[in-house]
């Protein structure tokens, strides 16, 4: 075939039958749902299939919701003191009584002190038994710190006690202060995550997307914060949080302090994957068509690596939360009276509560399980966020 | 009782015949020839110690040696308060008795003889003499040369210094103007009135004596500014840093600082023995390990220390209690001898003028100490077994009143809040008072944080003063740094403990309630005022403060017991009228932990610094294990 002179136009053909896209294969409905579905519809489906993350999931999801009635759920005020009741071990409710089956109930305790060795004892009095009150009313409390109230979920019985984790030495019931404990513990690790993950999809993507001297600038900067030992400049930032801060100022100041930190090591990932992925074809298309920097970051250059990214936040978020808990140990972070998961671990930071009333240390288990949770959530998120691999 | 009498009388058998058995540290010493005989190293006239059923001990043999904890190096001085070897010194009915001295003669406060004990040598062999109380009078503590910034208010009655007078080489005297009744308490403190120093020993670090080229050699060796630093620091004696500055004290440090483990070994030539002629100490060796304060109840309780005290708190007493069995310890409760476990110290120097102003109206002061739920922090804290009181002297004292323990110490938040609102302190909308300069009231209390006792008082002072209106902060700082806050007048209130002295008689000073010393919490300024006779300080400005200051001059020229005692009853009174500090609990106790092999150790006591010096005043040397050898 030879070329047409003077460059005239090709002679072709358009046929008017209407454009079936399935002339040539017919997908099943299975797969038209799959082949359209959404970027997010994908990642659920997969997201699904990973149990443990599922469940950590639905397990986060409830503590976080649990975080918005923290009053009602516990059974007493976060600052309630039973001088009777120091250093009271766990009740267990049950739920027979010889033999026979009642309301859940817990034995009220008899209480002596020891003259010998001076310890507490509390003895379980099989005859005093105090039937657990459901959705009923008991300390008083202002709710969200506003509205007056005093309607618990489940309250000891009337002149009875309900230490289902015991109590600590001014005789504070545990299990109601973890429950308060988790509305710090569990939001202060978002905040700061929001913090890092925006200053470091800010800066690692101004350094990686333009380069040039503020690439420089920033890589030296975080190079500077990253060769700080962290440990004496939370000191230093603690202290000079003013000490007559209203403590959620003084949280707050935490967590921007704790998200300030932690930027540097997600901004230089971002940075390294945008060198990279600035340089694509489908980014040079982007830029002929004339699409704005902020578009080609945020719509072609960010879901390239949100899996990335997912997989960093939901690591970083229990780092945030055990970051918050050592500081409150180490008493440099939270201090009482606000109630984190970390200063309830400081008070019990002696050779008694280990000794002698080990209760005290339950804060360590929703540490713990929050920290395992996060992790296989993260594991999940990162999978699913791939969801064609 | 038949054993012990046995024992004595083959002691006076050995001690008749072949002079005492020496003790199993010192017997290859003495036997190699490298240190005499325990005859020619004791003074000619010994300290003879009574230490048999009558003062409920048993005589008994040397050896052994005592582990001790401790948090830091700077306790090396516990050794020096515990070992309690003075010129002259307490005994258990707080009587002054000549110890290091062979006798003292006292005229009218005025002038002071010592006799020093004939022989008696310093723990390198050197004899001690009346040159050692001149070096230290002439060439240390008046020396120009050596600087120090005049000499301490003890040596000054009505701002004058004695005339000092060797009579001969084993007798000196002090002679005052006018009297000075503080001067015998001083050489008896817990930390001791320096007058005499090892100056065989110190010389070669004294520009006077020392070879100039030597000299310098030795400042640059030891990397200090010049001789003077060169001098005080070998001639440490309270803090034994130096292991080669020879001591008087039953034992001596044999290691050089920094290190975790310190060992003290006796004093060879240590002048008490017992009534069998045997050397003391009976403990041959201590040994002291230095572990953080938070763990040494843990590391206690595990059986790591043969006797401790210090870092242990009433808390810690059911876990101690509990590894008694398995680690072969008793725990015993001794009182504390302080006026007060806890007490709250309003700064009435601080700089912050709109809460001195309230401060110093006596209202607010009264009524903070009446916000205060002493029982109920008794309860929690103390399971009930301390006393609710004011901050004043102990009930154990002569001069104790029940309406001075009483005084504003009863929980009534009304009659506070009457009290508050009398003197016009508004609340803002919160509920929160405000200043009168319109400020709210935030109260930063300061604390050192070394006890978690005085964090769970204000723990729970804190919601009582919610009540009235005043919000509470704690803050903690090192105790130094807290020490130096206070004393510049930046902190607003401070919480320690009550006096020292929590028992005295008449005869005790009774300056830890009067504004004497730039370390008083309440008053650091005027202390500063009158310790240094208005060179530095602020005046006095407030009338019953100026009126304590006054009885005090009277207290040091009163002459007869009976002037001294009213004039102590009118200073306690002013302090409990005044509510300088607020006392929270008193007569608390204190765990001992002494292994089953240490004997002599009281099984009660009080436990004070001064003037009991802890194990000191119950004589530490006569102390022993019945098991030496073992298990060490």
């Amino acid at each position: 075939m030879t070329l047409p002179k003077n460059a005239a136009p090709l002679a072709h053909t358009v046929t008017d039958a209407p454009f079936d896209p399935e002339a040539i294969y017919q997908y099943t409905d299975a797969q038209k749902s799959l082949f359209e579905a959404s970027q997010l519809r994908l990642m659920w489906w997969k997201f699904r299939r990973h149990k443990p993350a599922l469940i950590s999931a639905i397990f986060l999801g409830l503590l976080y919701l649990s975080t918005l009635f923290s009053e009602v759920l516990a059974p007493y005020n976060l600052h309630t003191r039973h001088s009777g009741s120091i250093y009271a071990p766990p009740q267990s409710v049950h739920l027979f009584h010889d033999g026979q089956l009642r309301a859940p109930f817990v034995y009220g305790y008899d209480f002596k002190l020891n003259m010998e060795n001076l310890k507490r004892e509390y003895v379980p009095n099989t005859d005093k038994i105090e039937t657990i009150r459901w959705f009923c009313s008991g300390d008083d409390y202002d709710f969200w710190g506003v509205i007056p109230a005093s309607f618990h979920i489940a309250c000891p019985a009337e002149g009875g006690s309900l230490f289902l984790l015991g109590t600590d030495r001014l005789g504070r019931d545990v299990l109601s202060r973890i429950i308060y404990g988790a509305r710090i513990s569990l939001t202060i690790g978002l905040l700061g995550v929001g913090v890092s993950l925006v200053l470091g999809i800010l800066i690692g993507g101004m350094a990686g997307y333009y380069g040039g001297l503020f690439d420089v600038l920033s890589q030296r900067l975080i190079e500077v914060i990253q060769s700080i030992p962290s440990i004496p400049l939370w000191l230093a930032l603690a202290a000079i949080l003013p000490i007559t801060w209203s403590p959620i100022f003084v949280y707050f100041g935490i967590t921007v302090i704790l998200g300030l930190l932690d930027w540097t090591g997600l901004a230089r990932t971002v940075r390294s994957k945008l060198l990279a992925l600035r340089e694509e074809d489908y980014v040079s298309a982007a830029q002929v068509m004339g699409a704005s920097s902020f578009r080609i970051v945020s719509r072609h250059l960010i879901p390239g690596f949100a899996s990335h990214l997912i997989a960093t936040a939901t690591i970083a978020i229990p780092t945030m939360i055990l970051g918050e808990t050592t500081l409150s140990f180490l008493g440099l972070g939270l201090r009482a009276p606000i109630t984190s998961w970390g200063v309830l671990l400081t008070e019990a930071q002696n050779i008694n509560a280990v000794a002698l009333y080990p209760w005290l240390l339950w804060p360590v288990l929703p540490v713990i399980l929050v920290v395992l949770a996060y992790n296989f959530l993260g594991d999940g998120l990162r999978d699913a966020a791939d969801p064609y691999k | 009782m038949r054993y012990f009498a046995a024992l004595a009388v083959v002691m006076m058998a050995l001690v008749g015949s072949a002079g005492a058995e020496e003790a199993p540290l010192l017997a290859e010493l003495v036997a190699s020839g490298k240190l005499p005989p325990q005859a020619e190293r004791l003074p000619d006239e010994p300290r003879v110690m009574q230490i048999d059923e009558s003062t409920q001990r048993t005589p008994g043999k040397q050896g052994g040696s005592i582990r001790m904890l401790m948090a830091d190096q700077k306790d090396l001085r516990m050794i020096t308060v515990y070992g309690y070897a003075r010129l002259i010194g307490y005994n258990r009915s707080l009587e002054l008795k000549p110890d290091i001295l062979l006798s003292y003669e006292n005229e009218k406060n005025r002038v002071f003889t010592l006799h020093l004990r004939p022989g008696h040598k310093w723990s390198d062999g050197s004899p001690f003499t009346a040159e050692d109380f001149r070096y230290q009078w002439e060439d240390v503590l008046t020396d120009p040369d050596m600087d120090r910034g005049g000499l301490d208010q003890v040596f000054l009655a009505g701002g004058k210094p004695p005339k000092f007078e060797v009579i001969d080489p084993l007798t000196v005297r002090y002679t005052w103007e006018t009297p000075n009744p503080l001067f015998l308490p001083a050489l008896a403190g817990a930390r001791p009135l320096d007058i005499y120093a090892a100056s065989a020993y110190l010389k070669q670090f004294h520009a006077k004596y020392a070879d100039p080229e030597q000299l310098k050699a030795e400042v640059a060796k030891e990397k200090v500014k010049d001789w003077q630093s060169l001098q005080i620091r070998m001639a440490r004696s309270y803090r034994p840093e130096n292991p080669d500055l020879p001591t008087l004290q039953p034992w001596m440090n044999m290691t050089s600082p920094p290190s975790n483990r310190f060992v003290f070994d006796r004093n060879p030539y240590y002048h008490r023995v017992d009534q069998n002629g045997v050397q003391l100490p009976y403990i041959d060796r201590l040994v002291m390990n230095i572990a953080e304060s938070s763990i040494i109840p843990a590391k206690t309780g595990s059986g790591e220390s043969d006797l401790q005290e210090r870092y242990l708190s009433f808390t810690d007493y059911t876990f101690l209690k509990e590894g008694e069995e398995r680690n072969n310890y008793t725990v015993r409760l001794w009182t504390v001898g302080r006026g007060s476990a806890v007490a709250l110290f309003p700064n009435l120097n601080t700089t912050d003028a709109g809460w001195k102003e309230v401060f110093r109206d006596v209202r607010f002061r009264r009524a903070l100490s009446m916000g205060v739920d002493r029982t109920q922090i008794n309860q929690v804290l103390f399971a009930g077994l301390a006393k609710e009181s004011a901050s004043t002297v102990l009930p154990g004292s002569p001069l104790f009143r029940d309406e001075l323990g009483e005084a504003y110490a009863s929980f009534d938040p009304d009659a506070a809040n009457a009290l508050l609102d009398e003197m016009g302190l508004k609340r803002s909308p919160a509920g929160v008072r405000l200043l009168p300069d319109g400020r709210p009231m935030d109260l930063i209390v300061e604390s050192t944080g070394e006890s978690s006792m005085e964090a769970d008082v204000l723990e729970l002072i804190t919601t009582d003063w919610a009540d009235l209106g005043i919000k509470v902060f704690t803050r903690t700082s090192q105790r130094d740094i807290f020490r130096s806050r206070v004393a510049a007048g930046s902190t607003l209130m401070s919480v320690w403990a009550g006096v020292d002295n929590g028992a005295p008689t008449a005869d005790f000073s009774p300056q830890e309630f009067v504004p004497t010393d730039p370390y008083q919490l309440q008053w650091p300024m005027w202390g500063t005022y009158v310790s240094t006779h208005g060179s530095a300080g602020e005046k006095i400005d407030y009338e019953p403060a100026q009126k304590l200051v006054d009885l005090y001059g009277q207290w040091l020229s009163a002459e007869d017991d009976d002037q001294k005692r009213k004039i102590w009853a009118q200073i306690l009174d002013i302090n409990a009228e005044e509510v300088f500090s607020i006392g929270i609990v008193t007569e608390t106790l204190v765990p001992v932990v002494v292994s089953n092999n240490l004997m002599n150790v009281p099984a009660e006591g009080i436990s004070s610094f001064d003037p009991y010096g802890y194990f000191g005043v119950y004589e530490m040397d006569s102390f022993w294990m019945k098991n030496a050898g073992q298990g060490n």
